[in-house]
């Protein structure tokens, strides 16, 4: 690993994101996300093992059914593309794991992955509730200066610094 | 230039979604290059150990908001056709409060997960199993959230419309903003690797520099494009209250069917709404001909509005209602010809035009079979209470 290339310069990854972001705006006349490729597929899975209730579901029924599809969705090909772009930026950096684990020190597989899979679930709840998440609320929402996605921003740092005390040692 | 592309029909909907995959390409690719595909990186933010996180998003928004303004106020871009996120307060607090904490146990949010994925990290990958499995335990308990789902609507609400001022005078504010936030974690860094003894991250100085100028410079041409006439309109343009409509069948059959969750408002003259109205509708009253009073009503039902035939600038206080608002479509001379005049049977009788046409005549058979009661007006909040209640129809 130690042959990797470095990480860019926060400052001028700043730059480059928005530089992407402003583009998507120029092209497309909205932003990024993230979350919701997730649930769409999410969605999807559920409409497959339980047709008749994920339609009857007030919250799903929106996303699956007669004429619908989780494939009929702008963010499902971004996320495509996200994938895509995080594999060619890793590769080319010398970064590219062999079905690693990223964790901290003295942490077991295990923790890791409970860990991951509690957050994970926290996440998917919070997006659907703040109707997107870091991606397409924070980022997106918050630099065409959306009221509701900086308030939102301010809150995802007011959360995440509240509980890292709790799971510092996981983070060590 | 005919800016955004997309919404100006530049292109059909699969060459935008071929367009969304090279997009997001990009921003993965540039996620993982900040070094977001590892959990670990992300954790350290919330440390102090090395604050990316924030370095990273802060600067991509100024650069946005800045760059938008800048097309915007060139005249390249219309603004007005952006897709702003609706401003849903109570929601996006908890919800932000809750994604921080998920962030921090997971060590992802949605987005990096995708990429840690990538790049062969497999606790990205359970992170992600973990977002759909929230987002189905989101719908299973959609029923009980729903309420507060939908609480605090305030619309696509942006800073510039809140506080009155031009894009580029905000875009300024937010780059200043983001360059003391900044300053602040290059501080906090120095404390955090002191006091662990070790080194704080590298920020080489002309770098940092450089782009506090690039962002200084492209605020400061913002601001100088307000001296266009194409900047100028931009900013004069006001707030665009994009206000959603709904159709005089469904209006009348959501008076019938969901009783106590709308208010209805007449914004024609007070003596034409006094004559002829939709049931249960309010009227304006000449003492508050820009129905101010609305600010006091509880936000608890949807707000419809209606004027002569759709086409009138509504009162100013409309867009201070709390709660959601609709507009009539064809206003109540839309109402007059789809709900008050007798349907046509279906040329074409497929079961479900006949279902249509029943459910037209039904509408029709109440609302014109109606008593026409005493306008309830706008005048006192207490007046107001007892004029919703006696107000029938709604």
């Amino acid at each position: 690993m130690n042959d990797a290339r470095p990480y860019w310069n926060p400052y001028l990854s700043g730059v480059a994101l928005g530089l992407v972001l402003l583009g998507t705006y120029l092209i497309m006349g909205f932003g990024l996300g993230s979350s919701s490729a997730a649930t769409r597929v999410a969605y999807g899975a559920a409409h497959l093992i339980a047709p008749a209730a994920s339609e009857a579901n007030a919250y799903i029924g929106g996303y699956v059914g007669p004429g619908k599809s989780i494939f009929m969705d702008w963010m499902v090909f971004e996320v495509l593309g996200v994938f895509l772009g995080g594999l060619v930026g890793a590769y080319s950096a010398g970064r590219m794991k062999h079905l690693g684990v990223d964790r901290g020190q003295g942490v077991s597989i295990a923790q890791r992955f409970l860990l991951a899979l509690a957050g994970g679930i926290i996440m998917g709840f919070a997006a659907r509730l703040a109707r997107g998440c870091t991606s397409g609320q924070a980022l997106t929402g918050g630099s065409v200066l959306a009221v509701g996605s900086w308030v939102f921003m301010f809150a995802v740092f007011a959360g995440g610094y509240i509980t890292a005390p709790v799971v510092r040692r996981f983070w060590k | 230039m005919n800016l955004p592309l997309y919404m100006q029909n530049a292109f059909d909907y699969p060459v935008a979604m071929a367009i969304a995959t090279v997009l997001g390409f990009f921003f993965g690719f540039v996620l993982e290059r900040s070094g977001f595909g590892r959990a670990m990186n992300l954790a350290a933010q919330f440390y102090g150990r090395d604050m990316r996180v924030l370095k990273v998003m802060f600067g991509a928004i100024v650069t946005t908001t800045i760059g938008l303004g800048l097309f915007g106020g060139l005249g390249a871009l219309d603004m007005s056709l952006l897709a702003i996120p609706e401003t849903y307060m109570g929601p996006q607090i908890v919800g932000g409060l809750l994604l921080g904490v998920g962030f921090i146990v997971s060590g992802y949010c949605p987005g990096t997960a995708v990429v840690a994925t990538a790049t062969g990290n497999l606790d990205g990958i359970v992170s992600l199993i973990g977002v759909m499995l929230g987002s189905v335990g989101f719908a299973l308990l959609f029923p009980v959230l729903e309420q507060f789902y939908n609480s605090g609507h305030m619309g696509p609400l942006t800073f510039p419309e809140l506080l009155g001022v031009p894009w580029a005078v905000v875009a300024l504010g937010v780059a200043a903003m983001a360059v003391g936030a900044f300053a602040f974690a290059e501080v906090v860094e120095g404390w955090i690797a002191k006091r662990n003894h070790a080194d704080a991250p590298d920020s080489p100085p002309v770098l940092r520099r450089g782009v506090y100028a690039g962002l200084a410079g492209g605020a400061a041409l913002g601001l100088l494009t307000l001296l266009l006439p194409t900047g100028a309109e931009q900013a004069t343009a006001g707030p665009s209250h994009r206000t959603e409509s709904v159709e005089a069948l469904q209006l009348a059959s959501d008076l019938l069917n969901a009783k106590g969750k709308l208010y209805v408002l007449d914004v024609r003259a007070p003596a034409d709404c006094q004559a002829k109205r939709i049931p249960g509708a309010m009227c304006l009253t000449d003492d508050d001909m820009q129905a101010k009073m609305l600010a006091t009503f509880p936000a608890t039902r949807t707000l419809v509005v209606y004027d002569a035939d759709g086409s009138a600038e509504l009162p100013e206080g409309v867009f201070a209602y709390a709660g959601p608002v609709r507009r009539l479509r064809g206003g109540y001379a839309g109402f007059e010809a789809e709900v008050l005049s007798p349907p046509e049977p279906p040329s074409v009788p497929t079961p479900d035009a006949i279902t249509e046409y029943r459910l037209k005549v039904a509408l029709q058979a109440h609302y014109t079979g109606a008593k026409t009661e005493k306008a309830p007006v706008i005048i006192k909040p207490k007046a107001v209470k007892r004029a919703v209640k006696k107000g029938g129809g709604c």
